[in-house]
């Protein structure tokens, strides 16, 4: 188990697009299930309030966010609010890698959608242990 | 013709805790079956990710913020950055504090219970939605009614 405090791992909201729903559960999916012990999720909408409770929240932690369209949302929101972030994520980037790829919509991911949602979590628990060495 | 009335529903993020995930979907279900070419929606962080468009949201339709837990994010982050909401769906309140409060689901793991709080969550949100429909409607009636045709509210 790791001493080290977990890392931030932050998704974009992603309500309109199928690629934010891939952005929220590929980060859930690592959170959950790939690093639990390495990685804790903060809720991008609380971030965005800009409460001091929800700032304490990255704890002064590594933060890798995840984003589903070109408005890097979480990128941003992050940074505006002095989040230290250490990689930023595209789900396109995955996406150009899979050209023709029907992945689903934005309320449901089809069995393509998981798979390559799976595929960008291996992605981000890869990061979030490379980040975990490199704060030692 | 009369542009047709378009109603902001606004979810909050929802990443960390079960009240977000079905706050979320309740929204989608708006948007996907119930009132579909009624209702618009934003990303919530795009009022700080965005510009002045994005900001204008609340500003320019009648808005409903969905919030999955206490910290009532989408209400208040819409009215810090972009206007006064005309009112909120409290889920938590609608499927209890516990199970609202407890970790994110992914839609993967979805039961039929699940999809039943979406459903109730999605007739408030309806509720609300249609209420505010009927209070813009006769309001452009009454608007109209009393305008003269000098264009003045007279």
């Amino acid at each position: 188990m790791s001493t080290n405090k977990k890392v931030n791992v932050i998704a974009c909201s992603g309500m309109g697009k199928v690629y934010g729903l891939m952005a929220r559960e590929a980060v859930l999916h690592t959170v959950q299930r790939l690093c639990p012990e390495q990685a804790k999720t903060l809720c991008l909408a609380y971030i965005v309030t800009g409460d001091e409770e929800a700032l304490a929240g990255f704890d002064n932690q590594p933060c890798i966010t995840v984003d589903g369209c070109p408005a890097m949302c979480s990128a941003k929101s992050v940074a505006a609010m002095g989040g230290d972030i250490k990689e930023e994520l595209k789900v396109l980037d995955v996406m150009k890698l899979h050209k023709g790829a029907k992945p689903g919509t934005a309320t449901e991911l089809t069995p393509e959608g998981w798979a390559i949602t799976e595929e960008i979590a291996a992605k981000i628990a890869e990061r979030v242990q490379e980040i975990q060495k490199e704060e030692r | 013709m009369a542009e047709e009335l378009k109603i902001g529903v606004v979810s909050c993020s929802g990443e960390d805790c079960a009240g977000g995930t079905i706050s979320r979907l309740a929204t989608r279900k708006m948007i996907d079956e119930i009132r579909p070419d009624n209702t618009v929606t934003i990303c919530l962080p795009l009022f700080i990710a965005g510009g002045q468009e994005e900001r204008m949201f609340a500003k320019e339709y009648p808005t409903i913020a969905v919030d999955g837990c206490k910290q009532a994010c989408a209400k208040r982050a819409t009215e810090k950055y972009s206007g006064k909401v005309n009112s909120v769906v409290f889920v938590s309140e609608i499927i209890g504090d516990e199970f609202a409060e407890s970790p994110a689901l992914s839609t993967r793991d979805l039961t039929t219970e699940h999809q039943a709080m979406v459903d109730k969550v999605a007739a408030e949100i309806t509720k609300q939605f249609d209420e505010i429909m009927n209070a813009k409607g006769k309001d452009s009636g009454a608007r109209k009614s009393s305008s003269c045709s000098c264009g003045c509210d007279c």
